[in-house]
Parts: structure tokens; C-alpha cells; sequence
């Protein structure tokens, strides 16, 4: 009898354990995982935002080996939305119109942006090549940068000129001005689900641990 | 005569450390030795490194730069009367507040400078801020950007020449060296000691040594109060 109400209390706490385990594994807790954006950036509900600047070296970083593994794996979940930083590098408003005219382009042509076909991809990997591999600086000017990344998309100068007067770059370009007060909180890169939840970026530990953080922020 | 009195002062610190060092912290010199090694850090930093050999500063390397002339602020105000109580606490502070952010700076430099530096490294890091945040949301990148203001790439201080510049030979030389090595090393060739290794040194230094002048401070004054 005695041994049946041990094993009883055992089982129970075992269970208990358990489950407190598993709850607090799964649970993403505010002020260590994410934190909730004091003011959220709008229209942006089941999305996936990236701020990012070219010339940033753990953006570039994520972008090679993280982000187009989690944007795959959050299909249908999450829409990605990439968001450069037009105040931080030397040409960061270059780079913020040019990857508008490219975006533009790529959601025309049904391109997903984590697509190799992608021009927004192909001129943005160049970028930050060209910034962090090569050292290039375009002492050179604007017209410099551009063609760094118009070769890489494999886009004439005349074509971008007339692509850049559409009024939705500039809509784009206004849209992600919000990304600045976001990249103000923990630096870059930044990713911020629903537009409310900016995830902590020195606690993610793995791009498993990130999808389910981002799923479960998501869903909230 | 030199060798004398060096020897006569290690005699004194040897035979009454207690009284040697109270006495010492009541005098100039060793206040100005502290604001003289600090200023001349930071100066040599933004001078030689970042004007001269087109080395930018990061963020965590303008934090760096204010921590040690915190220092220096400190060895000043106290060196113009070190007897005077109020001069000598202000000092005090100062140097212990500039001492312990330095480390704090420079730790997480560091661990920023090696996660940069590892091509596999990328969880676990979170990198530079789009601004710098210096103490007391003290404005200083826009009051002297050319000291404050982070100019680097995050985690990296290798020089980057702007395209059409001359370098005369000795610049070559320096730019050479840390190029190859892709940044600053206090024994370049051997990657021996980056930046915030070296700084932290110091800062621990400074530390050590107000530490260990704190309790001869208090030792007197408790000897002085019985």
C-alpha cells in the first residue's frame, strides 16, 4: 500500500516536471526573446520583417546562412518582408530605392525574395560582397554603387531611371522609414513579427529555435 | 642619483607601503601619470590610427575612447590638489566609473571582434547599434563626430584607404602590416592582443591600482581615526 502511494507521488511529480519542462521550452518570454515594439509598424500582420543595411556584417551573415532557411520553413505562416535601412550606410538611400524598384520587379514576376532568381537578392548579395568581401567603398560616387548592384540584377541604368519615378518606391521607401526606430532598439539585424514583436537577436541560438519563435509570436 | 632615489623609493614601499602609498596619492604625480597614459591613448587612437592610417573607429571603440578620457577627466580634476578631499573623491570616481565601463566595453569587444573574425560564428551575438549610445545620453557623436562618432564597421578597425590617396612610406608601412592582419593587433604578424585585449589590460590596470590605493585610503583613515 505504501509503495503504491510512493510510486503514486512520483509519477505525479514526475509528470508535473515534465510538463513544466516542456511548457517553459516552448513559452518565448518577453524582455529575454522578443520585445513588444512601443509603437508597431502598420499593415504588417503575419509578416516577417527584416531590418537590415548592406553594410551591416551579422545582416550579411544571417542573410548567407539564416534567413532564406527560416523564411522556407515559416511558409504560409509568415510573409517575409525585407526592410533596408535608408539613414545608416554612405548610399543607404540608393539602396533603399534601388532594392524597391528590385522588389517591385521580383513580386511582378511571382519571384519569391529568397529566390536565387530574385534581383533583390542578386543585387543585395553583391552589396554586401562588394562591401564586406572586396572592401569596396565607391569613392567613385552614387552612379558607382548603382551599377554594382543594376549588374547584378542585370538591369540597364535606363530602365532603373524609369523604374525608380513609379510612386509605390517611394511608398516602399516611405513604409520602411519605421525600420528606423526598430534598428534604434538592439541594433541590426533586426527581425519583428506582425510588426509587434522584435525579436532579441544575441539570445537566438539556432535557426530552429528561431522558426518556432517566430511561429509562436505569429500566432499570438 | 637616479638609481638612488628609484632605489630609495622602492626602500620606502617596502619598508611602510601603507604611509609610501597614502603619501604618493596625496601628491600630483600619480594622477597625472594616469591622465597623461588615458589622454594619450585615446589620442594616439584618433590621431594616428584613425586620421593617419585611415583606421575607423567602431562603436564599441568610441565607447572605449570615452571610457578613458572619463579617466583622464578624473586624474586632472583630482591632480589640482590631491589634498583636497573633494578634488581626490571627484577623481576617485571618475577613474573607478571610467575603469569599469572600459572593461565592460572592451569584454563585449571583444566577443564582437572574435564572432566577426569566425566565418561559422552567428547565433548567440548581437552586433553594433544603428547609433551610438554613449552614458548619460550624452549627445557626443554630434558634438565632436570626429572623435565620437562610429565611422568603422562593427567589430572591425582594419584601415580602409580611400581610393586616390597617397600614402607616404611610413603610412604604407602601418597600412601594410594591418591589412594583413586585418585589423589592429598590439604584435600584428602574431594577431597577439587585439584592440580590446590591449584596452582592457589597461583598464584593469587602472582598476588594480585604484583598488589597492582605495584600502591604503581607508587603512589610514582608520588608523588616523583611533
Amino acid at each position: 500500500m505504501r509503495i503504491i502511494f510512493l510510486k503514486t507521488v512520483v509519477k505525479s511529480f514526475l509528470c508535473a516536471a515534465f510538463f513544466a519542462v516542456a511548457s517553459s521550452a516552448s513559452a518565448a518570454t518577453e524582455g529575454t526573446d522578443y520585445v513588444t515594439l512601443e509603437k508597431s509598424i502598420p499593415n504588417a500582420d503575419k509578416t516577417l520583417i527584416k531590418v537590415f543595411s548592406y553594410d551591416c556584417p551579422f545582416c550579411y551573415r544571417y542573410d548567407k546562412k539564416v534567413t532564406g532557411a527560416v523564411v522556407q520553413k515559416l511558409e504560409g505562416v509568415v510573409k517575409f518582408e525585407p526592410f533596408p535601412l535608408e539613414t545608416k550606410a554612405k548610399y543607404a538611400q540608393q539602396a533603399a530605392r534601388i532594392f524597391a524598384v528590385l522588389i517591385l520587379k521580383d513580386n511582378a514576376a511571382g519571384t519569391s525574395l529568397i529566390d536565387d532568381k530574385s534581383l533583390f537578392k542578386k543585387a543585395k548579395m553583391a552589396y554586401y560582397e562588394a562591401y564586406h568581401d572586396k572592401k569596396e567603398r565607391w569613392d567613385g560616387g552614387e552612379n558607382d554603387f548603382l551599377k554594382t548592384g543594376l549588374d547584378a540584377a542585370g538591369m540597364s541604368r535606363a530602365d532603373y531611371d524609369a523604374a525608380v519615378k513609379d510612386p509605390r518606391v517611394e511608398e516602399l521607401f516611405q513604409r520602411w522609414k519605421a525600420g528606423y526606430d526598430v534598428a534604434k532598439i538592439q541594433g541590426i539585424p533586426a527581425y519583428v513579427v506582425n510588426g509587434k514583436y522584435l525579436i532579441y537577436t544575441k539570445n537566438i541560438r539556432s535557426e530552429d529555435g528561431l522558426v518556432a519563435l517566430i511561429k509562436e509570436l505569429a500566432a499570438k | 642619483m637616479r638609481r638612488e632615489n628609484t632605489g630609495g623609493i622602492w626602500r620606502a614601499l617596502r619598508s611602510s607601503p601603507v604611509e609610501t602609498l597614502y603619501r604618493w596619492q596625496n601628491r600630483r604625480f600619480l594622477w597625472l601619470l594616469m591622465a597623461a597614459v588615458t589622454g594619450a591613448l585615446a589620442l594616439i587612437a584618433h590621431v594616428f590610427f584613425q586620421n593617419y592610417l585611415y583606421m575607423p573607429p567602431c562603436e564599441h571603440c568610441v565607447y572605449i575612447r570615452f571610457a578613458m578620457l572619463v579617466i583622464t577627466a578624473g586624474g586632472l580634476v583630482a591632480a589640482i590638489n590631491p589634498k583636497i578631499l573633494a578634488l581626490k573623491w571627484i577623481g576617485c570616481i571618475a577613474a573607478f566609473y571610467g575603469s569599469i565601463i572600459g572593461i565592460m566595453y572592451t569584454l563585449t569587444l571583444n566577443k564582437i571582434h572574435h564572432a566577426v573574425h569566425d566565418p561559422d560564428a552567428i547565433f548567440g551575438v548581437q552586433g553594433c547599434s544603428t547609433e551610438p549610445n554613449f552614458p548619460f545620453d550624452l549627445p557626443l557623436a554630434q558634438w565632436s563626430p570626429g572623435w565620437f562618432k562610429p565611422t568603422g564597421d562593427c567589430g572591425y578597425d582594419a584601415p580602409i584607404v580611400p581610393s586616390g590617396v597617397t600614402l607616404d612610406s611610413i603610412q604604407q608601412w602601418f597600412v601594410s602590416m594591418y591589412t594583413a592582419s586585418d585589423g589592429w593587433y598590439l604584435i600584428p604578424p602574431l594577431k597577439f592582443l587585439n584592440m580590446a585585449q590591449s584596452c582592457f589590460l589597461a583598464f584593469g590596470v587602472i582598476f588594480i591600482l585604484l583598488v589597492i590605493m582605495v584600502i591604503v585610503w581607508g587603512m589610514k583613515a582608520a588608523k588616523n581615526a583611533k
